[in-house]
């Protein structure tokens, strides 16, 4: 995370005369001196981590939901709206990625917010359509009715995005809760929810392949390190926890190809494409385990800026770097 | 008219077909020697047949089974088309009568190895536990030799071999374990089913089905196309054909196709010494340690009453004078009605959603015995024919009816008929084909299974009214699975067979589908047929083990 330090300096004493967006905030900006830039960079890094997850959970969503809803008829109009606002979510990550300038964006903010609020308004259509029928919340209309966990994938992208602009800009409170915590935390939940959502779906195909229990089994124990590194002293390293992360997000991957495979074994397999990508095991979907994953990382890396020494795992110098990173 | 799919037998020299090769490979088979006495002859491949031929195999028997209908490679025989599927049917000449003559043909019969279950609807259900008790629990019927707990762990291993796809919870009977495979996605057929139980405060359930919801080794999951009752193109479903017959191939076995029996020889010391059977035209006699018969309620009774001989004059196994008595068939009357709304019953199993509150339910009831119903998607042509048939619709009535298919929903019931000794089997002077006398079957249903079928078509109407469906009109005049010709029982002036299939006559000779039902109960027969025959290939393995063979 040491590409292009001095461009970023640069472009961040720019911005800081200049300053734009987060209108209202009261957050203290990053210091400007030189020597401190590096440490002054761990919350841009940290943002843009963050910013790699939630583009990567909202391209998981736009491709999923393109998919899922096609092949509900886009029955209804609203079904619509997840594929624009995944979308948006993705542009605003990509230019949270892209961007080098250490604050808020309104527009990125403002795309954000509408994620998470699209997530929650799914989650309740997506309740409704599993309640309506008979059975109401029967094994099978969580199996076939429209997925419950899947809008959530959206609002945690959009809150993921949230906090990469809190955290950009150096601030380390978001909801009145301490910025690395709380991404932590989210991280694991999600984590938490995205297994509960495969296992439901997997526990629908009856794990017939033993391989579908590892994103049942592996996933809750990262996330459960994880939220414990989110409630207890930050540490200056996580070594075991971010090595679960790891591999978790390598199984998301590894997910990917096991559901290439699992489309094959469908009748007519990928000569017959068109249906079985539609009726098979979802190809996006494992991926947004890859995105917590990487979003529990950044959340690590954060905390461990907020360890005495923490700074040194972000590869800052030791000069004043316990205090480059603000604490509230 | 029968037509056999392919004159020349495919199992032969050593190979069978794959059945689960597309570019229409074989198999490796072992093959026998027909001087050689082999373990076991097995006449039928079908549900009890094709168990029994897998299990006994595997158990280390030698095993030779016959079955007088072709090999199918279901992904390249099975067509999507109504009328090309007759051919899986057992439509040789007959002669039934009686009262209430029972229609032979696509729901009681096959003619293929795998029997009927090549073409069967999937309907993987459990007997109520009473129903093996059903004289001293419930006071009609005969009593089962068996346990039902027995049974519920029989039921078990044939739920994992088929992979069953059932409810995560069943709501009627004592506990089961969880089906392998979960329930598929029900249509909107199962839907109004389901809405019809609630509104009138019954419970209801996906049907637990013997197609897979997800793969399963060569096979991939169901693709809804809707052609279950006939031949399964994509080898989704789970029949003896893709499940029994490899296990049995792979374990030594040989099946022999196109191979129709036509009489037991027994030996002066009255024990069977093997089978006379015509493939390609020729005559021919296979010797066996032991002969098992799994021929369904009327080729079973057939053979064995061809079968006669001087010393036994009635037909083997017949000191009781029971084989082919006690006939069951079971009562398939339905209720049909309209949707303002599209269906499109046709989409799927389609059977994805039953109630068996009255087979569990004995309060309010005029008759014995039990019914479930369960929602129903007949093609286009069989449902032309319950439009002539039951309402006598011809001409433009007709085209106008069937342009509301897409709207039409119905369901249809699997009803007990309890056994009569005068509905039976017999033989004809008329021969087949193959030079056989060919069965009579006689049947006349009881003021019981009259009462039962108005109970049930007063219950259906009442569903599909509360549903909003209008033109409403009954069906009632069908029935389907057959059982009973060669019961088993307690002793053998009463009964043909003991609790082990093995006939009390002559202690090679055994029968093993559904003619040893005493009595049919209120769900669909094969997995009762296949527990029972894994039963009695444990039950073989344990008397061989004593030295009781």
């Amino acid at each position: 995370m040491q590409e292009g330090s001095c461009q970023d300096n640069g472009s961040h004493t720019r911005d800081h005369a200049a300053p734009e967006g987060g209108a209202g905030s009261s957050v203290p900006d990053a210091p400007m001196s030189a020597e401190l830039a590096p440490a002054a960079r761990a919350p841009l890094y940290a943002a843009r981590d963050l910013n790699r997850c939630s583009g990567l959970l909202a391209l998981s969503v736009l491709l999923d939901s393109s998919v899922e809803h096609y092949r509900g008829n886009f029955h209804n109009k609203a079904m619509y709206t997840p594929l624009s606002v995944s979308t948006l979510s993705l542009a605003a990550s990509v230019h949270g990625v892209t961007g080098r300038r250490p604050l808020g964006h309104k527009t990125r903010l403002a795309v954000f917010a509408l994620a998470i609020v699209t997530g929650v308004a799914g989650t309740l259509f997506h309740v409704y359509d599993i309640i309506r029928k008979p059975g109401g919340f029967s094994w099978q209309n969580l199996f076939y009715s429209a997925p419950l966990g899947a809008p959530s994938a959206l609002t945690v992208a959009g809150l993921t995005g949230f906090f990469a602009e809190r955290v950009r800009r150096g601030q380390t409170q978001v909801f009145g809760q301490d910025a690395a915590r709380l991404a932590a935390i989210t991280s694991a939940v999600a984590m938490v929810g995205t297994t509960a959502e495969a296992g439901l779906l997997h526990f629908r195909g009856a794990f017939h392949n033993p391989f579908m229990f590892l994103p049942v089994a592996m996933p809750p124990i990262a996330a459960g390190f994880l939220a414990y590194a989110g409630i207890t002293t930050p540490r200056t390293a996580y070594p075991f926890t971010r090595r679960l992360l790891t591999a978790t997000s390598l199984m998301g991957l590894a997910g990917t190809a096991f559901h290439v495979y699992g489309v094959s074994r469908a009748m007519g397999g990928w000569r017959n494409w068109q249906q079985n990508m539609v009726d098979g095991p979802p190809i996006p979907a494992p991926p947004s385990f890859s995105a917590l994953a990487f979003a529990g990382i950044a959340a690590l890396r954060l905390l461990g800026a907020k360890a005495p020494n923490g700074p040194e795992r972000l590869g800052a110098t030791k000069t004043g770097a316990t205090g480059a990173v603000p604490r509230a | 008219m029968p037509v056999d799919f392919d004159s020349r037998p495919r199992a032969v020299a050593g190979r069978a077909p794959d059945v689960f090769d597309p570019k229409g490979g074989f198999v490796p088979m072992r093959s026998y020697d027909e001087d050689e006495a082999v373990d076991f002859v097995i006449v039928g491949t079908g549900a009890g047949g094709g168990t029994l031929a897998a299990r006994l195999a595997e158990l280390g028997f030698s095993v030779v089974a016959f079955d007088a209908g072709p090999f199918f490679r279901p992904l390249l025989d099975f067509a999507s088309d109504e009328t090309a599927q007759n051919s899986l049917y057992w439509t040789d000449k007959r002669v039934c009568d009686g009262e209430n003559p029972i229609k032979m043909g696509g729901n009681n019969s096959g003619k293929a190895v795998g029997g009927s279950t090549v073409h069967f609807a999937m309907v993987s259900l459990r007997f109520r536990p009473e129903w093996f008790k059903s004289r001293s629990a419930l006071g009609y019927g005969a009593d089962w030799p068996l346990d039902w707990r027995e049974m519920w762990h029989y039921y078990t291993v044939a739920e994992r071999a088929l992979a069953i796809a059932g409810p995560v919870h069943y709501p009627w009977g004592p506990k089961r374990p969880r089906y392998p495979y979960r329930a598929h996605e029900i249509n909107a057929a199962g839907r109004l089913l389901a809405q019809g139980c609630e509104a009138l405060g019954y419970r209801w359930a996906e049907t637990p089905l013997a197609t897979v919801s997800a793969p399963r080794g060569k096979s991939p999951p169901c693709v809804y196309r809707g052609f279950c009752r006939f031949g399964c193109s994509t080898n989704a479903k789970q029949s003896a054909l893709t499940v029994w017959i490899p296990r049995a191939l792979k374990a030594g076995a040989e099946i022999r196709d196109l191979a129709m029996v036509g009489r037991i020889e027994v030996d002066d010391q009255g024990l069977a010494r093997g089978v006379h059977y015509v493939r390609e035209g020729k005559w021919r006699f296979q010797r066996a340690r032991h002969v098992v018969i799994s021929a369904y309620a009327i080729e079973t009774p057939r053979l064995l009453l061809n079968s006669a001989t001087d010393r036994f004059p009635q037909g083997l196994a017949n000191s009781s004078g029971l084989v082919g008595r006690n006939l069951m068939t079971q009562s398939n009357q339905a209720a049909w009605g309209r949707m303002e709304d599209q269906v499109r019953w046709y989409k799927g199993p389609p059977s994805l959603t039953i109630t068996e509150h009255w087979n569990y339910e004995d309060r309010g009831k005029d008759f014995f015995g039990g019914y479930c119903w369960m929602g129903q998607g007949p093609m286009p042509i069989e449902w032309v024919s319950v439009q002539t048939g039951a309402r006598g619709l011809w001409g433009e009535r007709l085209r106008t009816e069937m342009m509301d298919y897409n709207h039409q929903i119905g369901v249809k019931m699997v009803g007990e008929m309890l056994p009569d000794e005068a509905n039976r089997v017999t033989l004809d002077s008329d021969t087949d084909q193959y030079g056989l006398p060919i069965p009579r079957i006689t049947y006349r249903w009881g003021d019981n299974d009259k009462r039962l079928i108005k109970h049930a078509l007063d219950q259906m109407m009442m569903s599909l009214d509360s549903v909003g469906a209008t033109k409403l009109f009954r069906q009632e005049d069908d029935t389907n699975h057959l059982a009973g010709t060669a019961r088993m029982g307690f002793t053998p002036e009463t009964s043909v067979v003991d609790a082990d299939c093995r006939s009390w006559d002559i202690p090679n000779l055994w029968i093993c589908d559904g003619s040893v039902f005493p009595t049919t109960g209120g769900v669909n027969p094969a997995l009762t047929i296949q527990a029972i025959a894994l039963r009695t290939a444990d039950r073989i393995k344990a008397l061989a083990i004593r030295g009781e063979l």
